[in-house]
């Protein structure tokens, strides 16, 4: 089912990218404009969702068929259960993204670890002491010696004197 | 003689060895850690990259993806685990012959294989390459546009699984590459009002969201870090190699070959010609019953074969600009980033940068053999390192990393939505080799078209009326149509069969 979905997902979206592609402003003396590119893509989406959720149905159709006639349907083991922590890198992200101008770089990246460490069951005093380490080693590697810019918080005020 | 001179004063200078050496340990430790790929490890190098000058910046890259596929045997065979999909072929006899107590004399085999693959596959670059570009030199937008789509067109029907997934991760490359200012008209699209995105999507935190963050959810959305690790290690590491060397020569030979063909290939990487070489070597062996059980003969030919696949990827690279895998298409942002236009031309510059990389890929090649060496006597080390502390560790330099590239928040997001992106089509099995190449060969395509059609006023009939571009476009109609010429072909064969 799973494949019909994607499939319509994909439909939509050749949909949205024709219909956005359509707004591509055209020179008259150009034969083909910016539009063209991604309309064609916008068709391959269409007709690609199409045939991946129409076999997907076809497949469907057929294991049923075959499940009527006394196949058991099996349970999902375990391990192949949706787990949500997979969002937790996600999320990571978007907190950097949110955090990081207000308590820096280092800061972040030192939450970020340990409570991911510690999410997985890592050993407390081990956590703190790997976060804070490679922490200050990343942030020194790329502010110090590739000389980008990390931000360094607003709520410190980019003071401490061991990262500037 | 000038020219190879400059090549070898561009790599023997202590920068580049020290560069070539970390990345070799680099390449060993990501390979060695089960969930970490090679491309993984080059797409988290490429932000280093950016601060290197070109040679070691492909050095680093170059070395770090032959010492991690090599690596990637080392979990493989001691937990039945393959550090990369390159090494997934052949883990079954690997394992099997670990727990017979031969783990070092398998990872000894592993060792000189990979050597002789990825050397075979340098020498047959050197040696095909300039050839390939002299007749390069000779293709104008016609030709270059019908490369691409046939590069483009193999990425779908050589990877594994559904060629619908292929084709509609192929289009989603594609459509990424269409972000940004317009070639021709200079028409914003898909910005959304970013002024970052106008000059186009940056390509490396979007490698960074595909392979990295991907992984990354992998791990976390998976329950168990179960590492058992009960092999016993006592042999040696070389001792037997002579011996299987002797024996199994030719299979060395074809493994290479076929991975070096196979890597030239666009869209098919060292993962697919493992698979391949240890089919045909199954196929072609006097004792295919042992395959399975434990059998020497069933890693040599595969473990070379993915060596030489990733020399054999830096074959239309160089040439023609068109990657042979992911590894040579971040490759290529990365020379384009450097200020290095990959195609024919790169043979003509005289400044000896082509015998440079040359020498980096035997260098890099040669350099396994002490330090996978080591590797191997430190397997337990790699193999045992906890992803609970390396995973939080990797998360955090992916985000760094993709922010280095232009100090911009954007690249975070971009990362952060493609990432997300290809995690979902990664888990309904969509490949993502085809969305890479797509991203790197989208602008390709359009650019050669549109150029074309300006100098002929729009006129499709041009794309056929040069050879080579006629030729080309032949070809790519033939492989468009094969899988009707082939359901027919069979048709046709049962049709006979069962009047027969």
């Amino acid at each position: 089912m799973r494949d019909v979905y994607a499939g319509l997902g994909f439909i939509i979206a050749g949909v949205v990218t024709i219909i956005t592609a359509q707004q591509f402003p055209t020179l008259p003396s150009l034969q083909y404009g910016p539009s063209l590119f991604p309309s064609l893509i916008g068709g391959g989406f269409c007709i690609g969702g199409a045939v991946l959720a129409f076999s997907a149905l076809w497949q469907r159709k057929k294991v049923f068929a075959h499940d009527v006639q006394g196949t058991p349907e099996t349970a999902k083991p375990e391990s192949e259960k949706l787990n949500l922590a997979l969002i937790l890198p996600p999320l990571a992200i978007v907190f950097y993204i949110l955090a990081s101008d207000y308590i820096g770089a280092l800061l972040s990246m030192i939450i970020i670890m340990l409570v991911l460490m510690l999410v997985r069951k890592t050993k407390p005093y081990i956590a703190v002491t790997t976060s804070i380490i490679v922490s200050w080693a990343i942030y020194f590697i790329f502010s110090r010696y590739l000389l980008i810019p990390l931000p360094q918080g607003s709520l410190l005020g980019g003071s401490l004197p061991w990262i500037s | 003689m000038d020219i190879l001179m400059n090549g070898f004063g561009l790599v023997l200078n202590i920068d580049t060895i020290l560069v070539i050496l970390a990345a070799a340990l680099f390449g060993i430790f990501v390979g060695a850690v089960p969930g970490l790929t090679a491309t993984m490890a080059v797409a988290l190098l490429v932000p280093l990259t950016f601060y290197m000058d070109t040679i070691p910046a492909i050095a680093a890259i170059v070395t770090t993806s032959a010492m991690a596929i090599f690596a990637g045997d080392i979990p493989g065979t001691y937990l039945n685990i393959p550090g990369t999909p390159a090494s997934a072929a052949y883990v079954g006899e690997s394992h099997a012959l670990a727990k017979k107590g031969r783990a070092r004399e398998v990872l000894g085999i592993n060792l000189v294989c990979s050597v002789f693959g990825g050397i075979f596959g340098t020498v047959v670059l050197i040696v095909v390459a300039q050839s390939l570009a002299e007749v390069a030199l000779k293709f104008s937008a016609f030709e270059y546009f019908w490369l691409a789509v046939l590069g483009l067109s193999c990425s779908i029907f050589i990877s594994v699984g559904s060629r619908t997934k292929a084709f509609l991760s192929l289009l989603f490359g594609i459509l990424l590459s269409t972000v940004g200012l317009d070639m021709m008209s200079g028409a914003p699209r898909f910005t959304f009002g970013v002024p970052d995105l106008m000059a186009g999507i940056n390509f490396i935190p979007v490698m960074i969201g595909m392979f990295a963050l991907n992984e990354l959810m992998n791990y976390y959305g998976s329950r168990s870090e179960k590492k058992n690790l009960n092999i016993i290690d006592n042999d040696s590491v070389f001792k037997n190699v002579p011996r299987h060397v002797k024996r199994y020569w030719r299979n060395m030979l074809r493994g290479s070959s076929i991975g070096t063909m196979i890597g030239a290939l666009p869209g098919a990487g060292a993962d697919i010609a493992a698979w391949i070489a240890y089919g045909v070597g199954k196929g072609r062996s006097k004792e295919s019953a042992k395959y399975g059980t434990g059998h020497i003969e069933g890693i040599v030919d595969a473990s070379s074969a993915n060596n030489s696949g990733l020399s054999g990827a830096w074959v239309p690279a160089l040439v023609f600009g068109i990657p042979g895998d992911s590894i040579t298409a971040i490759v290529i942002g990365v020379l384009y980033m450097k200020g290095m236009n990959p195609g024919p031309t790169i043979f003509m510059d005289g400044t000896g940068m082509i015998y440079a990389l040359f020498i980096v890929f035997i260098l890099a090649n040669l350099m396994m053999l002490p330090i996978g060496y080591i590797a191997i006597r430190l397997s337990k080390f790699f193999i045992l390192t906890p992803s609970r502390i390396l995973m939080p560790i990797i998360l955090c330099f992916c985000i760094v990393g993709a922010f280095a590239i232009n100090n911009s928040i954007v690249d975070i997001w971009l990362m952060l939505i493609v990432g997300l992106v290809a995690y979902v089509l990664a888990v309904n099995d969509f490949p993502m080799a085809p969305a890479i190449l797509g991203l790197v060969l989208g602008k390709v395509v359009e650019n050669n078209f549109m150029s074309a059609m300006l100098r002929t006023g729009g006129d499709l009939t041009s794309f056929f009326a040069r050879p080579i571009s006629a030729g080309l476009g032949i070809a790519v109609i033939i492989l468009w149509c094969s899988p009707l010429l082939l359901k027919a072909y069979r048709y046709q064969q049962r049709k006979s069969g069962s009047a027969c």
